[in-house]
């Protein structure tokens, strides 16, 4: 397999917007991308387009095919991934296979979802969908629901607690207002979300033990990023980051046939992979984005990523270790939690973030020497999960 | 009473639910249809305060639960103080409605 590089990455901000269709969104951030690789009118031989659910959201589909048409991409190759909330993640795997095996030069690769065309109880129910139609969605499961039944467990195993999930929230709602990109931009304290006897007024139970702030908003956005050889990269204007590791590991549909319920076995199978393909360890990673699509997950996947012992992960988030400026910051972007969680757009905005902090981009949020990213996308209810690990090239 | 059915692996003896195709354990094909016993303990639950569109309802009790002969599945727990490790006796009731139609499923009470 030959290196690949991301020449060019592109976003638009992340929050409901009503003014824009989901085309205009892809096309925006694929253009971002494009413009910002210095690409002009050289070729794209091919697309893929990350999106979990336009024909529910949007009643529209066929977006990779739209989508090349809009942006005059043609006769480009063009695919939409879906693969739930991890469909970024996927888009950028097919697009990395596409240029490492020297099948393409050139590849765009684009992740978004407008959800906010439904309203948030529909939303609820699109995104339920991808729950078992037998066993589960009949009783009116939800995501949340499903990260309540295992914060439960989690929390009981490893003496994790509320206030360590709210301690994520903050840290993310205070990275996300250095990230002109996220969604939410508004600081939040321990005491109005946890301690204060009405803090249930701001943040009531979604699915006890999860809360409103435990969750990530509902929200619109795009994300891109274009992929090509060193070879072209070269010739364009970025400093080079590549794409050094690549895992995806699979976990039973539902969570009640794990024998270990908290045990987030595909989180560990693709980030070994991705390590391994790297030939770099957890401790060498500088900056990690993980899926915080609920506080509960970004402990739990730090440490089945590798960066803390299982019961670690809190302790270090205690210690400030994961904020910008401690040994391992996760989620500067503000993650899922603050950025928002378009879901098909989450994957490529994780790589995205990846690659602002390894080229030195992300200004106020900026983690400073940034060297080797990792990033991970959580799909179902870690039934699908990628992960890919990123070096800036010295 | 009606109830789910439940798989058991011929070769290996794993217990699945739902259905695969092949077993997750040994790649058997072969598996006896078997029915979940009538009582069962509390795995992990959650408490729903926002259901999904069509479902007016709050405080809405899921749970998992472990038969004892082994079957796992998730139900609906009709209980006020749900706990992890209570018994529970299963009933086969209306779970939700859907296009208009009631739809049957495990349903979960606290034994006496
Ligand atoms: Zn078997």
């Amino acid at each position: 397999m030959r290196p690949v590089v991301v020449a060019g990455v592109g976003m638009i901000p992340f929050e409901r917007r009503d003014e824009d269709s989901l085309m205009d969104m892809l096309a925006t951030a694929g253009l971002n991308a494009m413009d910002d690789a210095g690409l002009g009118d050289r070729p794209v031989d091919s697309v893929y387009v990350g999106n979990m659910a336009s024909g529910l959201f949007n009643h529209q589909v066929s977006v990779a095919s739209a989508l090349v048409d809009r942006l005059s991409l043609l006769p480009a190759a063009a695919d939409r991934v879906e693969n739930g909330p991890a469909s970024g993640g996927s888009a950028i795997k097919n697009g990395f296979l596409a240029v490492a095996s020297g099948f393409n030069d050139v590849v765009l690769v684009v992740g978004g979802e407008k959800m906010r065309e439904v309203i948030g109880p529909k939303a609820t129910d699109i995104v339920a969908c991808m729950t078992h139609p037998e066993v589960e969605y009949i009783y009116g499961l939800t995501l949340p629901a499903m990260a309540g039944m295992f914060a439960r467990l989690y929390m009981e195993k490893y003496g994790v607690t509320r206030e360590h999930l709210a301690m994520v929230a903050i840290k993310n709602q205070t990275n996300g207002l250095l990230n002109p990109y996220a969604h939410i931009q508004m600081k939040i304290t321990m005491e109005g979300i946890l301690t204060h006897p009405q803090s249930h007024i701001n943040s009531p139970v979604v699915a006890d033990p999860i809360h409103l702030y435990d969750c990530c908003p509902v929200s619109d956005g795009a994300a891109a990023v274009l992929l090509t050889t060193e070879e072209i990269a070269n010739k364009l204007k970025k400093p080079l980051v590549t794409i050094d590791g690549v895992g995806q590991a699979t976990d039973t549909h539902t969570l009640q046939e794990r024998s270990d319920p908290t045990d987030l076995k595909a989180v560990t199978l693709a980030s070994e992979q991705a390590f391994k393909m790297a030939g770099i360890k957890p401790k060498d990673i500088d900056v990690a984005e993980l899926h915080d699509a609920f506080t509960i997950l970004e402990i739990a996947e730090s440490e089945h990523a590798g960066f803390f012992p299982k019961g670690e992960g809190a302790k270090a988030l205690e210690r400030g270790e994961t904020q910008i400026g401690g040994k391992l910051p996760i989620n500067p972007s503000g993650g899922l939690k603050a950025r928002g969680h378009p879901v098909g757009a989450t994957g490529v905005a994780q790589v995205v973030e990846l690659v602002w902090q390894l080229r030195g981009e992300a200004g106020e949020r900026q983690v400073k020497g940034a060297a080797n990213g990792f990033s991970l996308n959580f799909g179902g209810f870690g039934n699908n999960v990628l992960a890919f690990v990123l070096r800036r090239k010295s | 009473m009606k109830t789910i059915t439940a798989y058991k692996c011929n070769k290996c003896g794993l217990v699945m639910y739902p259905y695969h195709d092949r077993c997750l354990n040994c790649k058997g094909r072969d598996f006896k249809e078997i029915a979940p016993t009538s009582k069962g303990k509390l795995l992990t639950y959650t408490v729903i305060e926002q259901l999904p569109w069509g479902m007016d309802e709050r405080g809405r009790v899921l749970g998992v639960v472990e038969f004892d002969n082994g079957v796992k599945a998730l139900g609906l727990i009709k209980d006020d103080a749900p706990r992890i490790g209570m018994k529970l006796k299963v009933n086969w009731e209306p779970v939700r409605e859907m296009g208009g139609e009631e739809i049957f499923g495990l349903t979960f009470e606290k034994t006496k």
